[in-house]
């Protein structure tokens, strides 16, 4: 590991030149999630499903928001019940292609470990399902209002 | 369509005369000579394979669209035929009653590109001759090669392969009828280790077990997740099991054995115990390699690949297979092989064999499994040598 | 002289342990494959540099062409370093697979432990150079945003045609 040499940038860090730190809840969806869901929650289309519509399609309703807590890629990962409730909840206001509608809830670690024990095994037909009966309107929001229109 | 190997020799004119006179003038009784043979000649192998027979599978990972199967006859260490099996190549499957072998396969149109299109390939065992291909989704999963990654139900007639795309799931072919059944979603879960005629479990990520029962014909019926029964962060078991009859045995990473036995109502886990005793653990004594571990049932015996090392060696090789009995759990011996190894197996009949290789070199050792002793070694078989099966 | 143990617990300590088998192994090889086609062994020399930038050692120091770069704690492949891309991208001809998995590497020059993230760049034949395999971390297939075992090629748009493995940098966990 030889420098290469002196270089106007010795003493900095690499971490110093892309802007420090990544938020932890932002590295935890990096390393537990981006890999499959991708920066923007794209997903890849036949394989891994998009999270940019779902997430709050889903998050309006009891069952909805059990499943995005029982999903295996959230269940069995290595966050904590707080840790997992804090990705969903920066996943859905920040990955969401629509806006937030104000009466979206956080989720809380209660919450999360309340549904957390029993992973989905039936997990494609569930979503296909929950997302079908889900009020969620994608191309103008949960509610029908002329303002969120795109 | 191969015909029997010959040694070509260049000959010169003049030798060809020398030696047309010499027959013409010396006749059978002063000059040895050599009959002409006949053209057109294939070998044909014996079926049932012999019980040191061995397949050594090849991922050919510097020429990905030529994975290979090679046989070799562990007793005379000859090569006795290959099958070409296609891209990203995992293993050879081989049904109890002999005459034929399976390989899930994938192939693009254009070698290394074009359409993908995957299916799973029947040889005949005599010929070793494709004599049949059923299609399935081009999902299979593209892995470093695990037997874990596909395998027969315990009456044969199912034939599973675990998909990757990433989504999870596992495709069921019926090989009595030879047609693709369905494909069934393991979320969260990976690879297929059977536990019956129509069941099999599925490692999930938060160390459960997925179990999975099917109908009489192949189709889903029921779907169980148990308890989580190993911390996969501290000590996650890995993919690579070996079954003694009704039970399969992982070593985790820091050595220590879950034996899982297949029950009626589906797996429990065992006792576990450890691989390593204390002062071995302090000496970072660790089980390594691709196919690390292999048993005999008869004796009782479970072989494992050792080496010393830190946690992210899980998957180095190893020169110790260290011995135990899997009842007592005590280590009873200790195998030293010539050359670092990966991938170990053991013949089942009770004179067995031991075989081992590794992805880094492409021979293929082989030593007797009781006393231990180096036997011969089996040159040049393919590129990067995975996973063992027997036939 | 330290005895193989105090050898193999420092370079533990140092977090550098790898598998030092794999690039011999390509040597190895290597020759096998080159020398009975007469394929010369080494690069042909090119008329370009290569567009990736060189890494400034000060803070991304040692030689992504190498096993033994800081960022390659957990890859399994051959490094796009070595094949007409770089630690961050892809061989000409080649996509770069966006699904993958993701990791963390400790960067010896600022202590910072980096998110890493191994994109495969696929649609042709393996390359054959800089083989790697380090497994820092690495879980079972049945994590798989922890595993380097997949051909993460399956995630891509051109499919599981694995060419090589590249190590992105994507933000600092600590």
């Amino acid at each position: 590991m030889l420098a290469m040499g002196c270089s106007p940038l010795a003493g900095q860090s690499l971490a110093s030149k892309s802007a420090g730190l990544t938020p932890p809840v932002q590295a935890n969806y990096m390393l537990n999630c981006m890999g499959c869901h991708l920066r923007d929650g794209s997903g890849a289309a036949g394989k891994v499903p998009s999270v940019r519509e779902s997430l709050l399609a889903l998050s309006g309703s009891a069952a909805g928001r059990r499943y995005l807590v029982q999903v295996p890629g959230a269940s069995q990962s290595p966050l904590s019940d707080l840790e997992l409730a804090q990705v969903l909840t920066w996943m859905a206001r920040n990955l969401s292609a629509q806006t937030v509608p104000p009466d979206f809830t956080d989720f809380t670690a209660a919450e999360v470990a309340a549904y957390r024990r029993s992973p989905l095994v039936n997990v494609r037909q569930t979503r296909a399902r929950l997302v079908e009966a889900s009020d969620f309107d994608k191309s103008r929001g949960p509610r029908a209002s002329a303002t969120s229109a795109q | 369509m191969a015909s029997r190997s010959t040694v070509i020799r260049p000959r010169r004119a003049w030798a060809s005369a020398a030696l047309a006179v010499a027959f013409c003038v010396c006749g059978p009784r002063g000059w040895a000579q050599l009959p002409p043979e006949p053209a057109d000649v294939t070998e044909q192998l014996a079926v049932p394979a012999g019980p040191h027979w061995i397949w050594v599978n090849d991922v050919a990972f510097f020429a990905f669209p030529d994975g290979k199967a090679y046989l070799v006859d562990g007793d005379s260490g000859k090569m006795l035929g290959m099958l070409s099996t296609g891209y990203s190549f995992t293993s050879v499957v081989v049904p109890k009653a002999g005459g034929t072998i399976y390989a899930p396969e994938t192939y693009f149109s254009r070698g290394s590109r074009g359409t993908r299109t995957d299916m799973v390939t029947i040889y005949d065992a005599a010929h070793l001759q494709p004599i049949g291909e059923i299609e399935i989704p081009p999902k299979r999963a593209s892995v470093m090669p695990m037997p874990g990654a596909q395998a027969l139900t315990d009456d044969d007639r199912f034939l599973l392969i675990y998909n990757f795309t990433p989504a999870q799931s596992v495709t069921v072919v019926d090989m009595r009828s030879r047609k693709f059944v369905g494909e069934i979603e393991t979320a969260g879960c990976a690879l297929v280790y059977p536990t019956g005629p129509r069941s099999f479990f599925s490692i999930c990520g938060d160390g459960a077990l997925l179990v999975t029962t099917l109908s009489d014909s192949g189709e889903l019926a029921r779907r169980a997740r148990t308890a989580s029964f190993i911390d996969v962060l501290k000590d996650p078991i890995s993919e690579k099991g070996v079954r003694s009859r009704d039970t399969w045995l992982f070593a985790s990473f820091e050595g220590v054995l879950h034996p899982l036995r297949a029950t009626a109502a589906g797996v429990e886990a065992e006792p576990s115990w450890p691989l390593f005793t204390k002062p071995e653990l302090a000496q970072h004594w660790r089980t390594g390699g691709l196919q690390h571990l292999a048993v005999h049932p008869g004796s009782g015996r479970l072989y494992a690949i050792v080496h010393q090392g830190g946690p992210e060696t899980h998957k180095d090789l190893g020169d110790q297979v260290w011995v135990y009995d899997f009842v007592s759990h005590r280590r009873v011996q200790t195998i030293t092989t010539r050359n670092k190894v990966g991938s170990i197996q053991v013949s089942q009949d009770s004179q067995p064999l031991l075989f081992a290789c590794s992805l880094e070199s492409n021979r293929l050792e082989i030593y007797d499994a009781n006393s231990g002793k180096y036997l011969r070694t089996v040159e040049a078989l393919g590129q990067t040598p995975t996973v063992l099966v027997l036939p | 002289m330290p005895s193989p143990i105090d050898t193999l617990v420092e370079r533990m300590a140092r977090g550098l342990a790898r598998r030092v088998s794999r690039r011999s192994f390509l040597g190895s090889v290597g020759a096998l494959l080159f020398s009975s086609t007469g394929v010369p062994l080494l690069p042909v020399a090119r008329g370009e540099q290569p567009t990736a930038a060189k890494p400034d050692q000060a803070v991304d120091p040692g030689d992504p062409q190498t096993c033994e770069y800081w960022r390659h704690c957990a890859i399994d492949g051959f490094l796009c370093g070595c094949c007409g891309g770089s630690a961050h991208s892809c061989p000409p001809g080649t996509e770069q697979s966006a699904v993958t998995w993701v990791g963390t590497c400790h960067n010896p020059a600022d202590g910072h432990d980096y998110i890493i993230s191994y994109n495969d760049c696929c649609g042709k034949s393996e390359c054959g150079r800089c083989l790697c395999n380090r497994n820092e971390d690495d879980k079972p297939l049945y994590m798989p945003f922890k595993s380097n075992d997949y051909n993460w090629c399956a995630g891509s748009k051109v499919g599981i045609s694995y060419h090589c493995s590249t190590a992105r940098v994507v933000g600092v966990a600590k």
